[in-house]
């Protein structure tokens, strides 16, 4: 059983030696850097032997389930692991306990301001619920929440109930100016499925989600918001027909942003041969092919962003076969060390920044990394272990596995954290 | 006589043929045995194997029982409707409860694609699949090889083709999965809601949305039963019109081979998948 670690972090200035550090442009050695918490902290110094240095992260798609267990996995673990995996903000969406009201949403942001959880080191932004307790076809408070300061508004992962309750809630949402945020899947499509319907689904007799049970939902959302003319965030596409549907919906107009998953650009349904529930994460891991839509859409610029969907299960959720687990998976801790190579190969590293970080923040409202940043070495291979993660849970498909890159230290808001 | 390079039998797609032929061989000596009047050897004595069924059955469940009371082996039988998952016990826990009393084989049936691998990743006994989910029956396929093999003399180079509900039948793909690596070409035959949609992975097989031309020819057919208990859609619009579009009839027949064989792993949905009597069926 790991211990768990008091998240409030002490002010200290550092002194970064040896780092190459993010110019804006272009990463450039500095013999020595300064980043100040306040005047009077203690000084840290740190040897980065040319690591790089670079703006921290911001996270979309952050659900650390509270109240899940409390004795599991809380917001306090949540936190510490947006400070290891160099993260100094996210969008939170609450699964566990929707946002559907003003009163909701106030409790939220005290709760998450509570001294002892460090949640005020973090630019979190939330976002409210569209109808109430998400997934119904009633509609949520939308105006209140909005001028309570929600950044726009999102049912998480749950399906829209129906095309009539679409139009209602962005006709209704529509006054406030806010982003819907929407995880396109229509849910007859979807049914009963657990994984991609390809050639694995196949192969293994599991139920699958076809990909028009996303492009189905999308062109309904994108048709909608062009006779609305609502804004609107399409979360985790996972394929390149979703992608052609945006591309088309901007030349029309529409003002559409979208992003794809962490784990949507790292893996592929072939994974599902192992049958291991790691890999159950809902949208389902599409094809190699669709993997590589995806990706020409990063390099395009058509999808303006990655998310981390960030998602705490159960140990006993997980440890059932695949089927009967519960989706989702962790991805604070790793995300930046898995796919930091592959995005600089596909796009540059100042697309890359912008893909994680900047475009990130600038969907949820949030303000810019500034002083925040992760000391990082790109070419450190790092086998992922429990005790990498927060809390007691460790559900990732990255379990085990060697990433090639590593974190060597964050600084967020003022709290250094050396790994 | 080499070992098998298996430790478990989760299903027959990675299995070698060298393997599947061990199994083959087997199986056909240990026939002999029922002839004769103590239908019993020492094969399996001091081993205890442990009957772990979550879905309903009676053929496999007996049929397991009794071979291994017949190859001397002692048995539990495990029904999940009377045990404490009922009251909410994890399969895992399940398991380990039953494996602190030293249990050497579990024999499991599950409603979930690939529980037999999750409880070998979990325990140290050896695990048999007695069907997961619609993923695989390797034991029932095994039989349905053997049958062929005795009726035709080998399945190298024969065509089999698999009429009906083939996108629920795990016995279907154990089939498809077993006969291929024998040799086989397997034809998949069926209404496009109940045939797999994606046969990419699937090398020397092919589907024929066209019944004559599916059975024209095969060497030997098996008729699949529609797997109503893992139906929840709307896949077909009556049984009237699959009989009459896939239905094993005279009429069909007269497009197949003379000496075709007609297997069909039961049980029988009475007056859909059949006019005929069948030729063989497999024998557990």
């Amino acid at each position: 059983m790991k211990m768990r670690k008091p998240c409030k972090g002490r002010l200290v200035n550092v002194v970064l030696k040896n780092a190459k550090r993010w110019n804006g442009k272009s990463f450039e050695l500095e013999r020595e850097a300064r980043l100040n918490a306040c005047d009077g902290a203690e000084t840290v110094e740190f040897d980065c032997n040319g690591a790089l240095v670079m703006p921290a992260l911001f996270g979309l798609g952050l659900d650390f389930m509270e109240p899940l267990r409390d004795d599991v996995y809380t917001f306090a673990d949540g936190f510490e692991a947006m400070r290891k995996g160099g993260f100094y903000g996210g969008l939170y969406e609450s699964a566990a306990n929707p946002i559907d009201d003003a009163d909701k949403f106030t409790a939220m942001v005290n709760r998450f301001k509570t001294e002892e959880l460090g949640g005020k080191d973090f630019e979190i932004k939330f976002l409210g619920a569209y109808s109430k307790g998400f997934g119904t076809d009633g509609l949520a408070e939308m105006v209140e929440l909005a001028e309570a300061g929600v950044a726009g508004f999102g049912d998480g992962n749950a399906a829209i109930p129906h095309s009539r309750f679409l139009r209602l809630a962005m006709e209704y949402g529509k006054m406030t100016g806010k982003r819907f945020f929407f995880q396109p899947m229509d849910r007859t499509l979807r049914h009963s499925g657990c994984v991609h319907e390809g050639a694995y689904s196949d192969m293994l007799g599991m139920k699958g989600i076809p990909r028009i049970a996303e492009t189905i939902a999308a062109y309904t959302i994108l048709e909608t918001a062009r006779f609305l003319q609502v804004p609107v965030h399409l979360k985790q596409v996972t394929c390149g027909e979703t992608l052609d549907l945006v591309c088309r919906a901007r030349k029309a107009g529409i003002d559409v942003t979208c992003d794809v998953g962490l784990y949507h650009l790292l893996l592929d349904d072939s994974c599902l041969e192992t049958l291991d529930s790691a890999y159950h994460i809902l949208p389902p891991i599409r094809s190699a092919a669709d993997r590589e839509a995806l990706w020409q859409g990063v390099e395009d610029g058509t999808v303006n962003a990655i998310s981390v969907s960030h998602t705490p299960v159960l140990r006993q959720d997980t440890v059932v076969n695949f089927e009967d687990s519960v989706p989702g998976a962790l991805s604070l801790e790793v995300a930046l060390p898995a796919i930091w190579n592959k995005l600089v190969e596909r796009v540059g590293e100042a697309r890359a920044i912008e893909l994680f970080s900047t475009a990130p923040a600038h969907l949820a409202g949030a303000d810019s990394a500034h002083d925040n940043v992760v000391v990082f070495a790109p070419d450190r291979p790092h086998v992922v272990v429990e005790s990498d993660f927060a809390g007691h849970v460790c559900n990732s498909p990255l379990m085990g596995k060697e990433l090639p890159s590593s974190i060597l230290a964050t600084y967020i808001n003022g709290v250094w954290t050396a790994l | 006589m080499s070992a098998l390079e298996i430790k478990h039998l989760f299903g027959l797609r990675g299995v070698s043929k060298h393997d599947i032929r061990l199994i083959l061989d087997h199986a056909k000596q240990f026939r002999e045995i029922l002839e004769r009047p103590v239908k019993k050897v020492p094969s399996l004595r001091g081993m205890t194997v442990v009957n772990l069924f979550f879905e309903n059955s009676t053929r496999t469940r007996t049929s397991f029982e009794l071979a291994e009371k017949r190859l001397s082996a002692d048995t539990v039988n495990f029904a999940s409707s009377n045990s404490s998952v009922k009251k909410g016990e994890t399969l895992v826990d399940t398991l380990r409860n039953i494996e602190a009393m030293k249990i050497d084989i579990v024999v499991v049936r599950h409603k979930g694609t690939g529980v037999p691998k999750f409880l070998a990743d979990n325990s140290n006994a050896i695990i048999v699949n007695a069907g997961d989910g619609a993923h695989e029956h390797p034991t029932q396929a095994l039989l349905d090889m053997l049958t062929v093999e005795e009726k035709l003399g080998t399945l190298e180079g024969k065509n089999v083709t698999i009429i009906g509900d083939i996108r629920h039948s795990r016995v279907a793909r154990s089939n498809l999965w077993g006969m291929t690596t024998m040799g086989a070409h397997v034809t998949l035959c069926g209404p496009s809601t109940l045939v797999p949609r994606n046969t990419d992975l699937m090398n020397h097989v092919t589907w024929e949305p066209d019944v004559k031309k599916a059975v024209a020819n095969a060497d030997a057919i098996i008729a699949l039963r529609l797997q109503k208990e893992r139906m929840d859609d709307a896949l077909l619009p009556s049984m009237r019109e699959y009989r009459n579009t896939f239905g094993i009839t005279q009429e069909l027949l007269d497009c197949a081979k003379d000496k075709v064989i007609i297997m069909h792993p039961g049980p029988i949905n009475r007056g859909y998948g059949r006019s005929l009597p069948f030729g063989w069926r497999s024998q557990q």
